[in-house]
């Protein structure tokens, strides 16, 4: 299996690379919605793939014929706070976390500083989170604030 | 509008939504894993720091699938280079050159700063735009759309204050 995640990361990145969600341009285009690319992949991916989990979930079994389940993510009020600090980050970078790899990938120097900061911020996360768990009515450490 | 690597033509926007509609099923049915990128940072940091958050079992069992799958988005940008006009190292940042015009040192600084948002706020929201705002949206979940909501209305504002005012 890891060669079939190996295949599905490359044809992703190089998805990313090619539609302008790894672009810095056109990262600052959407938010200043000058250019409607990224909103319309966002859409389309949306649009098309809500369907297509519909009848996977009604299917309930994976191609192998194992139990298919998909994990929700819980709800709290982490996911308004750190979504508007991750959008901050956003654009800074000009980069979310996928095509942070992407853009090492293709050559751009600056995306390692980009992908140190991640690191970095996530680690401080680990460290912080029984800190920030009560205020922010975060789930217990063996749940952890949602996986994905 | 062209892309800054190597001034190439993008697809169009409804292809590569489909194909990432494409990949996020393709994931789920031959693999049952459900499409996410930023818990990887996660699994990177387990390898080094042995805190508590970092040993939770959605850490240690996803490492198996999220690795590979990361290096697969080092080399997926690498093929399109290749494909795409060429591989070369570079700095070129678009508009960010017209506008702020840092020279590299600062914008290595700038890049850390973003990403220490990107890392701490992913990983707090528990999600990012692929596992929220594809995967989390296209299953109705609530978190979600908060989340989802939060990082557009995040960004908006950052990249509004930044070109709007300061550059």
């Amino acid at each position: 299996m890891t060669f079939f995640y190996l295949l599905m990361g490359t044809a992703f990145g190089f998805v990313l690379s090619r539609s302008g969600a790894a672009d810095y341009d056109f990262i600052q285009g959407m938010f200043l919605f000058r250019d409607l690319q990224l909103y319309g992949i966002i859409g389309t991916a949306v649009v098309l793939t809500a369907p297509g989990l519909w009848l996977l979930k009604r299917r309930a079994r994976t191609a192998t014929g194992t139990p298919l389940t998909i994990e929700t993510k819980p709800f709290h009020s982490g996911n308004a706070v750190g979504g508007l600090l991750f959008g901050i980050g956003w654009s800074i970078a000009g980069m979310c976390p996928g095509p942070i790899l992407v853009n090492i990938g293709e050559g751009k120097l600056y995306a390692l500083a980009a992908f140190a900061g991640a690191l970095a911020g996530a680690a401080l996360l680990g460290l912080v989170y029984p800190r920030v768990q009560a205020p922010l009515r975060l789930p217990s450490v063996a749940v952890g604030a949602g996986d994905g | 509008m062209h892309l800054i690597l190597n001034d190439v033509e993008p697809l169009h926007w409804a292809v590569a939504g489909a194909a990432i509609a494409g990949i996020t099923l393709l994931l789920l049915f031959v693999s049952n894993r459900r499409l996410g990128i930023s818990t990887g940072f996660e699994d990177i940091c387990s390898l080094a720091l042995p805190v508590p958050y970092f040993r939770r079992k959605a850490v240690v069992s996803g490492r198996v699938w999220r690795l590979p799958f990361l290096v697969g988005l080092l080399f997926g940008g690498f093929l399109s280079a290749v494909l795409g006009g060429g591989w070369s190292p570079t700095w070129a940042l678009g508009i960010f050159d017209d506008r702020v015009g840092l020279e590299p040192l600062g914008k290595v600084a700038w890049m850390f700063a973003g990403g220490l948002f990107i890392g701490f706020g992913t990983r707090l929201a528990g999600g990012c735009t692929s596992g929220h705002g594809i995967f989390g949206l296209s299953n109705m979940e609530g978190s979600s759309l908060v989340s989802t909501i939060s990082f557009m209305v995040g960004g908006i504002l950052t990249t509004q204050l930044v070109y709007g005012v300061l550059f």
